[in-house]
């Protein structure tokens, strides 16, 4: 077992998070790209209420251009592919100077879109770039602590935005069978009454929006643990 | 050769895809820069190696042998060899570090040599790094692309390969070791050589550590895992100045040292590589008597040249140095690096009058050396097509363990600028592969 600081799993857990952001609002953006192109030019406006981000774009084309690239909003994709290249960049010696490329690269691809005008094929190579990475991790992170770290980051990333997003239900029980899966995996503590308590809901099936505001806090709270 | 070539822009992609930079504060803000990478490489045939390789090993144990005198009997200075005034008024020299004996008694395990080649074809040492001399990792992850992009110019042209530079690191590191695990300290990912420390951590399988994961208790060093273990530290490769090293014996107001450590490494709890206060060592000053510490200590006579050097502080050096200024290149010795270097030949009518004036008033402060005519590089301009030559210098690495070992290898850095003699980094020049052939 590698010896790591609690910092460095912190990083680790946020390199999880930060880069399924990436990942899993990029796919989504394109989801409601495609409704405000045929459908509703609104479309953006029920993207940013479910997801909790304040309206500052006030239009169609100032959102597609800022929730993308603006990097003085925490909430764009640029920002969130540099948190996970803040993270990345401090844990070369746990992950790999190999998966630390592939970071590197989706990071490089996302600034580098910019200046395209159909942007959406290099956004499908920032995706290609984050899958890799997670191949490698799983191919190359020896440290079975530090890949658990590194996934329950994922998925709790994962099933946040789920619920956020309202996805349906087998997609919802996917990411939490997967977290809940992970997790207890884990030598460090998390909460279990939380984890629990998530089991509870997810077994509602679709009811589960009945009681989503407290899915939303167990998910995010699974680390919330009594001294 | 030629295939390397060819692959120069895909080297450099596969470079920037992992992350080898380096980094610069400009008008206050980090910025991460690419190192520019050529792939004419630096070829150092079997011979010449022999040679260098001996002097280097010869040069790094008269170092040590030194740093062990000086903070033991100083016999060298009771012997007249090296006068007092350059050691004890030397910034390098650290009182607290007088009487400490390190494990193994190895001062410098992690040395760095400056050399360039003359066009007369001999070799001139320019200065030994025997603090925390940077930069060897940038060859030995341009020769891992390298090789995978033309793996076959190596077998032809039968270059030793360099690869084993971190197991020989952990090597040293588990020689030097008192019990415990080995770490590498760094300042953090803000600091200039990050890339480095986080890349030899990866390589060596040591514990990459920053001052908030390590403390001090009962004079041992701990190292506070994630479930809020503690683990004996029994060797820390430090990448942080002396000066920031401790904040209770050196600068109270570093925040990015470990409070207590030098108290543990007194009582041999834990080795420091580099040992702390070696700055006395690589002194310019001190430069000037390093062919005399190889035959105090080592009654051999030294196999590595200087460059002509002089010491105002010595009557007859300081009237050559007065009467020759203008072709004369002066150093500051309090000044590192670059600062503080002079060159005659740039200076107008009053102001090498002045400068005779200072050198007269402080010899103790300069030393001045002949401008040594390097053997130029050729490089591919940025046209990628075009060869040109460049100015170049090489920093070879020793490493003293159980035994002192010279990396058959090197940073080969070269100036883009034709006019210039600086080859740093930040300067915008690039580095190549150093080859020593086995043949």
């Amino acid at each position: 077992m590698g010896i790591i600081s609690l910092e460095k799993a912190d990083n680790l857990y946020w390199l999880g998070r930060y880069s399924e952001r990436v990942f899993t609002t990029l796919k989504v953006f394109y989801e409601y790209y495609d409704k405000m192109l045929d459908e509703d030019a609104d479309a953006y406006k029920v993207f940013c209420r479910q997801l909790g981000l304040p309206d500052v774009y006030h239009t169609t084309e100032r959102f597609t251009q800022d929730y993308l690239y603006d990097k003085s909003n925490p909430d764009s994709v640029c920002t969130s592919i540099n948190r996970a290249y803040d993270n990345a960049i401090v844990l070369r010696e746990e992950i790999g100077t190999t998966a630390l490329g592939y970071i590197q690269m989706a990071l490089d691809t996302m600034k580098e879109s910019k200046a395209y005008t159909e942007r959406y094929m290099q956004h499908q190579k920032v995706m290609d770039h984050l899958y890799a990475f997670w191949g490698c991790v799983d191919d190359e992170v020896e440290d079975e602590e530090n890949r658990n770290i590194m996934k329950t980051g994922r998925y709790v990333e994962r099933l946040d935005l789920s619920l956020r997003l309202d996805l349906d239900y087998p997609h919802l029980d996917k990411a939490y069978r997967k977290l809940s899966n992970r997790v207890r995996r884990l030598r460090r503590p998390y909460n279990d009454a939380r984890l629990y308590r998530l089991g509870q809901i997810m077994a509602r099936k679709e009811n589960w929006k009945e009681e989503a505001g407290e899915a939303l806090l167990c998910v995010n709270g699974l680390f919330e643990v009594d001294v | 050769m030629e295939r390397l070539k060819e692959h120069t822009r895909g080297i450099n992609e596969l470079l920037a895809r992992y992350g080898v930079k380096f980094g610069i504060y400009k008008n206050g803000t980090f910025h991460e820069q690419l190192f520019p990478f050529d792939p004419i490489p630096r070829i150092i045939p079997k011979n010449e190696w022999d040679i260098l390789e001996k002097g280097l090993i010869q040069r790094v144990d008269a170092l040590n042998a030194f740093l062990r005198d000086i903070y033991g009997e100083r016999k060298i200075v009771k012997d007249g060899v090296v006068p007092e005034d350059f050691i004890f008024a030397s910034s390098g020299y650290l009182p607290p570090c007088q009487g400490i004996l390190p494990p193994g008694g190895i001062y410098s395990h992690i040395s760095g040599i400056d050399l360039v080649e003359g066009k007369d074809g001999e070799w001139y040492v320019l200065e030994d790094n025997l603090r925390i001399p940077s930069g060897v990792s940038y060859p030995l992850i341009a020769r891992d692309l390298t090789r995978r992009a033309s793996s076959e110019t190596f077998r032809v042209n039968h270059v030793v390969d360099n690869r084993q530079y971190p197991r020989l690191l952990r090597e040293v590191m588990d020689y030097a070791n008192v019990g415990g695990i080995s770490v590498i300290l760094t300042p953090g990912r803000y600091n200039s050589a990050y890339f480095e420390h986080s890349f030899l951590a990866e390589r060596t399988g040591c514990v990459l550590a920053m001052n908030q994961d390590l403390f001090v208790e009962n004079n041992r060093v701990y190292y506070r895992d994630m479930e809020g273990n503690r683990q004996k530290v029994g060797a820390i490769y430090r990448r942080l100045s002396d000066e920031y090293l401790d904040p209770m014996t050196f600068l109270p107001e570093s925040l990015i040292g470990v409070p207590g450590l030098m108290s543990a490494y007194r009582a041999g709890n834990v080795a420091i590589l580099n040992a702390p206060g070696n700055g006395v060592a690589d002194d310019k000053g001190i430069y000037y008597f390093v062919p005399r510490m190889v035959r105090y200590y080592l009654d051999q006579e030294p196999i590595l040249k200087n460059a002509p050097t002089y010491l105002p502080f010595y009557e007859e050096d300081r009237k050559y140095v007065l009467d020759n200024l203008e072709k004369l290149v002066v150093k500051d010795v309090a000044e590192a690096g670059d600062y503080g270097v002079i060159f005659g030949n740039k200076l107008t009518r009053e102001e090498l009058a002045n400068m005779r004036h200072i050198i007269e008033t402080e010899s103790r402060r300069f030393i001045a050396q002949e401008v040594i005519d390097f053997r130029d590089l050729p490089i591919l301009d940025t046209d990628g097509v075009t060869e040109v030559e460049r100015k170049a210098d090489l920093r070879a690495f020793v490493l003293s363990g159980e035994r002192t070992v010279a990396w058959p290898s090197g940073l080969t850095r070269f100036s883009r600028n034709p006019d210039s003699f600086i080859v740093n980094s930040s300067q915008g020049g690039g580095f190549k592969d150093t080859w020593v052939l086995s043949r």
